[in-house]
């Protein structure tokens, strides 16, 4: 199976023969080609352009994060799965308002059942959070009454500050408090993580829409511009409850970070980076795990589960099955 | 009309769902095990006495030219999907016969030590000629024919796509 690479010191990558290969003060490395799916930089990396052409040969894509931790871009090698068939559906869907509705309200019900499925498993270990379940499942009901995009984008900003306010009452830290959304920069602890770890989950989706027949600059609920990457933010809706806030969850719950891990940066807070590399870690677990996938039979890791989601919208898009956004049941 | 190619005739034999997905260019799984297996089998096989030749929108494999034949090789993991296999190399010493070329084709199944001799004549030509109609008429539906569970979905590289 290939494996994501990530790199956390400064050097240099280059390509020597068929591998790649990572250089800095402290020594050397060969990665081979072969095993590698994607690559995540965090550190000051240098790289030429002939590495760039070895990673688009290879067909790898690699991600970079600033000294901060903050996504910067993607190098997204010049597309290998090429269907003008399915491109061409795809713009169909966007185009059109009802078929470009009905795609990115699934999105929103999708990941706002999930969101809530994450509460029921609280509220079964005796957290008092029905209201808020109850809160968001009415606003889930409006997902299909909504006039346009914009509403529907409201009701889901709506639905994740309900969501996020549990938080509090989930991790029960006070140094965690979630207290409001901020993103850019984020102001707090916790916004700190969350915006953290779904930049990570926007480019784990990125990297498996690579693999599909799908333009990542089409998305349905996000506004495409076609300058931007922005089905990959649409998918990552329904899998950050699942994944993101589970990580969350467990490196904050076991302590694994604590407010000590961060500091004060230009702009706002900063995840340090022996945080970065516990979060990484866990989310690499995460998406490891397998379980049994009901339709599949068969068992199934959550990063797996990111494609096959892929697939479905796939499916829908050249009109064989509606597309359902997968809702976690345990 | 659809242009014909090696790998529609053959995924018509083995599942017409199979034919309208490669058609319409999507193309399976890439990190699919037996994917990389057959590109590594046909890179280290047969290396010896192997030139490619492609022409429309065929690439095939010429392995040996003894006594002024030429013989087009393929080569195969295993003689599971034999059927399949013969239709694609006939297909090929079709086209080879359009464009004036006779030709006789062998099927390798080098991890079976086995080989199998294709021959081109009037039935096989027929067959084919009913198996491009075919094509084309699953091609030209709107929609994929739905997946049917069949023991080549196993190893099928579409099968997550399918079964999603
Ligand atoms: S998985 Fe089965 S149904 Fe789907 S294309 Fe392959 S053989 Fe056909």
């Amino acid at each position: 199976m290939k494996k994501a690479i990530y790199i956390f010191s400064s050097g240099e990558l280059k390509r020597k023969d068929n591998t790649i290969y990572f250089e800095n003060e402290e020594g050397q490395k060969f990665i081979p080609v072969e095993n590698t799916s994607e690559i995540y930089i965090f550190g000051e990396v240098d790289v030429n352009k002939r590495f760039l052409e070895f990673l688009a040969q290879a067909e790898i894509i690699m991600h970079f994060f600033n000294h901060y931790g903050y996504y910067v871009g993607t190098f997204y090698p010049r597309e290998h799965l090429n269907s003008g068939y399915m491109i061409l559906k795809q713009v169909e869907h966007y185009l059109d308002f009802e078929k470009r509705f009905n795609i990115a309200s699934e999105f929103v019900s999708g990941a706002s059942k999930n969101m809530r499925q994450v509460l029921k498993y609280y509220i079964n270990r005796g957290k008092d959070l029905g209201a808020v379940e109850e809160n968001i499942k009415a606003l889930e009901e409006r997902v299909g009454n909504c006039k346009d995009i914009d509403e529907l984008m409201a009701i889901e900003g709506n639905i994740r500050e309900h969501y996020y306010k549990a938080f509090d009452l989930i991790l029960g830290k006070a140094d965690f408090a979630f207290e409001q959304r901020t993103k850019r920069p984020p102001k707090n602890y916790l916004n700190t993580l969350i915006s953290f770890g779904n930049s990570l989950l926007y480019t784990i989706v990125l990297s498996e829409i690579y693999k599909t027949h799908l333009d990542p600059r089409i998305g349905f609920l996000h506004t495409t511009n076609f300058r931007r990457f922005t089905l990959n933010l649409d998918i990552a809706e329904i899998f950050k409850p699942i994944i993101v806030d589970r990580v969350i969850f467990t490196v904050v719950g076991k302590n694994m970070i604590t407010k000590d891990d961060f500091e004060k940066g230009m702009e706002g807070l900063i995840l340090k980076e022996k945080a970065q590399k516990v979060f990484v870690e866990e989310m690499e677990n995460k998406l490891k795990t397998t379980f049994n996938h009901r339709h599949l039979g068969r068992n199934v890791s959550y990063r797996r589960l990111i494609r096959l989601e892929l697939y479905k919208l796939e499916k829908h898009l050249i009109g064989e099955e509606e597309y359902k956004a997968f809702v976690m049941y345990w | 009309m659809v242009a014909i190619t090696g790998t529609l005739v053959q995924s018509y034999n083995i599942c017409k769902r199979q034919t309208w997905l490669m058609a319409h260019q999507i193309v399976p799984d890439q990190d699919h095990p037996y994917i990389e297996i057959g590109r590594l089998l046909d890179e280290e096989t047969y290396s010896r006495d192997k030139k490619k030749i492609s022409f429309e929108n065929v690439v095939i494999d010429i392995i040996r030219s003894d006594e002024g034949d030429i013989v087009v090789g393929e080569v195969k993991k295993s003689s599971k999907a034999q059927e399949s296999a013969r239709l694609q190399l006939a297909f090929y010493l079709y086209k080879l016969k359009q464009n004036g070329i006779d030709a006789k084709g062998l099927l390798l199944f080098p991890e079976e030590r086995r080989r199998m001799p294709v021959e081109l004549d009037s039935d096989l030509e027929q067959e084919l000629e009913h198996i491009f109609k075919g094509i084309n008429l699953v091609v030209s539906m709107s929609v994929p024919p739905p997946p049917q569970k069949i023991g080549y979905c196993k190893n099928c590289g579409y099968r997550e796509f399918c079964w999603a």
